[in-house]
């Protein structure tokens, strides 16, 4: 029954992201892996990340002008696109482009370490793939995730910012009082970084356990890497919407 | 039949094995004895099992019936006697298994620092030891991908070498290799086997590079062992289906139409 | 994919620390810089029969500077009326007991906040007291309705006498809405 296939797959899932909690040690090797990690997934993502930032915060503030000039509350343009950012468009929209780029590219690596055979050979020379593999690229997620949301918001509302005084003529002084009237820093700021970690976990265990788990083919490589870019991609989506619900009042 | 040896003198003994995937028998009423310090080679048709043999000696696959032990004790399942166990195990896979992120002497040093104490110079000179025995002592850094197939095949020989482990495991160490680096590895393996004093098992489907390397020989075949001997027995040999698959003949025991086979659940 | 060890690091390195620096200019830059915790203000309470649109985390302002947010609002289960929790920074102590609190709009479409009168009084307010005197939100809707039903200005005087869902219970001082 797909039902309970269904569901076994989730325990199997649930066991696994518990295997990686228990095998993240901190020792002098699993750090050198962190560091090669966070290089690989963060500094590399870098670039997709302020692009996507600089175009939101254009495409919000332009549609958000639109929008708030019919009332005469154009001034609030920067509360609007500060708020927005701050509460789902940076969290969500960074944890999409980081599942695309670097949950593909995990779960392709991953898959290929299935494929030609590294993971076994760890397994017989008494190492633990999980925590030689696995760990450190759950916690460079957890890691890196926040810092690009951080790039995100900061690339967006400067973008905005120069859409909004130089182009469309708000006051400078107006965009930045307004801005940080609006946006609280416990409720809003800090939120949209706890987001940010959860959607890395998540985008990371859905990426590890699948590309740990493919099929050791070239096949079953590419079909890894797809269902990890899907399912990551839901996953992210739907906490967004528990999250939020959770978190803002 | 060998004449039964004593229990230390035995490396690896299977009794009555019967080996399962899922819910189809791959192997059955496997008996083996591999005496310490000797070569065996496990040949056979591709498909026969020969790789799920491996399985069972690395405690990978638990046997369905019978005792696998490997140096007088059985293999375990428990997670941490399995790990003792197999720090004692070195093994080629096919794939060489090289870890892409890791120069080849980090790929040779890893389970030296995963499981011993040793500082840094030390490993380092162990590292450039085993590096030299497989003759790549200059490739220390460089990465699996600038290695071509023989040297990385070395380089994995050198990394299961790395913890002077009694038993050495080969599954198809030739394939995808010419014919001199094939002569480079074999001329390794039976070197370091007498120089080491290591026992080697050997699975493979090249017999002519084996035959002369190897002290015995077994032959998988349609789920048994269909020969067990020296190499000059085998060569000696009657039975049909070792004779075909010793000459390569397109038909025979195992027939050019493949039989019809009744789809099997995944 | 694979870097040597230590442009790697330095890489590294730098992202982190990019990424941090950004993280310090967005909190100081585009926040309301409310960092304290719990221990930056104190505590007053006030009741009022309607909250109106009031939600928690509203400013609370006297002359329009913010001293201070809305903590939580809860209903009084035994006399029936809203108590809302004030959170005032701690550098504005000593607002006298005859302070007075009303809710009030910022502009037309604007949010609710809390505005504060200050009284004369010599004694203050401890932290956890309550502000004796409240005026209840305006429904402009309701005042609007009103004045258009009841013929125009001479009704003027009595209409925000009106206002509201209820007479209110607490002296309420007759100032016109003020933001």
């Amino acid at each position: 029954m797909p039902f309970v296939a269904a569901t076994r797959s989730l325990g199997r899932a649930g066991l696994f992201s518990l295997s990686v909690l228990r095998a993240s040690k901190p020792t002098a090797d699993f750090f050198a892996e962190l560091i090669r990690e966070i290089y690989k997934i963060g500094a590399r993502s870098l670039p997709i990340i302020a692009v996507g930032g600089a175009f939101v915060g254009l495409s919000v503030t332009l549609l958000g002008y639109r929008a708030l000039e019919t009332y005469g509350a154009a001034n609030q343009i920067s509360a609007l696109v500060g708020l927005g950012l701050y509460r789902e468009l940076a969290p969500v929209l960074t944890a999409l482009l980081f599942v695309g780029r670097a949950g593909s590219s995990i779960a392709a690596e991953l898959g290929l370490m299935r494929a030609t055979d590294q993971i076994t050979a760890l397994g017989l020379m008494a190492i633990d793939p999980v925590a030689k593999a696995v760990a450190p690229r759950f916690w460079a997620a957890v890691i890196c995730v926040p810092l690009l949301t951080a790039f995100f918001c900061s690339l967006g509302i400067t973008a905005s910012y120069f859409e909004a005084v130089h182009v469309i003529g708000i006051d400078a002084g107006t965009f930045w009082q307004v801005l940080r009237d609006a946006v609280d820093y416990r409720h809003d700021f800090i939120v949209a970084f706890q987001k940010a970690a959860v959607f890395g976990g998540t985008a990371a265990l859905v990426a590890c356990y699948v590309g740990y788990h493919a099929e050791p083919t070239i096949e079953g490589t590419s079909v890894a890497t797809t269902r990890a870019v899907v399912n990551a991609s839901l996953l992210v989506l739907m906490f967004n919407f528990v999250l939020s619900a959770l978190l803002f009042r | 039949m060998p004449v039964a040896t004593p229990t230390q003198d035995i490396a690896v003994r299977l009794s009555d094995v019967r080996l399962d995937r899922g819910a189809r028998t791959v192997l059955s009423e496997i008996d083996l004895d591999v005496p310490r310090g000797s070569i065996t080679a496990v040949l056979g048709p591709s498909g026969s099992g020969k790789s799920t043999l491996l399985a069972a000696l690395t405690g990978e696959l638990v046997p369905a019936a019978g005792t696998v032990e490997v140096f007088g004790q059985p293999v375990p399942q428990r997670q941490r006697a399995l790990l003792e166990l197999r720090k004692g195990i070195g093994v080629l896979l096919q794939g060489n298994g090289l870890l892409t992120d890791l120069t080849a002497a980090e790929n040779v040093a890893l389970p030296l620092r995963t499981h011993t104490k040793l500082p840094r110079p030390v490993i380092e000179r162990l590292v450039a030891m085993k590096l030299h025995a497989v003759g790549l002592r200059t490739a220390g850094g460089l990465y699996p991908r600038e290695l071509s197939g023989g040297m990385a095949r070395r380089v994995a020989l050198a990394r299961a070498l790395a913890l002077d482990p009694p038993l050495m495991v080969y599954d198809e160490p030739l394939t995808g290799l010419d014919p001199i680096a094939s002569g480079v590895i074999m001329s390794l393996i039976a070197r370091l086997n007498a120089s080491l004093g290591l026992t080697s098992v050997i699975v493979t489907h090249h017999v002519h590079e084996t035959l002369p390397v190897a002290d015995r020989a077994i032959v998988i075949a349609n789920g048994k062992i269909v020969f067990s001997g020296t190499p000059s027995e085998l060569e000696a040999t009657s039975d049909p289906l070792v004779l075909q698959f010793l000459r390569g003949e397109p038909d025979g025991p195992i027939a050019f139409d493949t039989a019809e086979r009744s789809r099997e659940p995944a | 994919m694979t870097t040597r060890g230590p442009r790697l690091e330095f890489a590294v390195g730098a992202f982190l620390l990019l990424a941090l620096a950004s993280l310090l200019v967005l909190a100081i830059a585009s926040t309301n810089g409310k960092f304290g915790f719990g221990g930056d203000t104190y505590e007053l309470t006030a009741r009022f029969t309607n909250i109106g649109p009031l939600r928690p985390m509203a400013p609370v302002k006297i002359g329009g500077v913010t001293i201070g947010r809305v903590g939580e609002i809860t209903l009084d289960p035994v006399r029936l009326d809203s108590v809302v929790t004030l959170d005032i920074d701690n550098r504005y102590q000593d607002l006298s007991i005859d302070t007075s609190a009303g809710i009030l709009t910022n502009g037309l479409l604007g949010e609710s906040y809390i505005g504060l009168q200050p009284g004369g009084d010599l004694e203050s307010l401890k932290p956890g007291e309550e502000i004796a005197f409240t005026t209840p939100a305006v429904d402009i809707i309701q005042m609007v309705g009103k004045y258009m039903f009841s013929g125009g200005g001479d009704n003027a005087a009595a209409a925000p006498a009106d206002a509201g869902d209820a007479a209110p219970q607490s002296p309420s001082p007759t100032e016109p809405p003020q933001p």
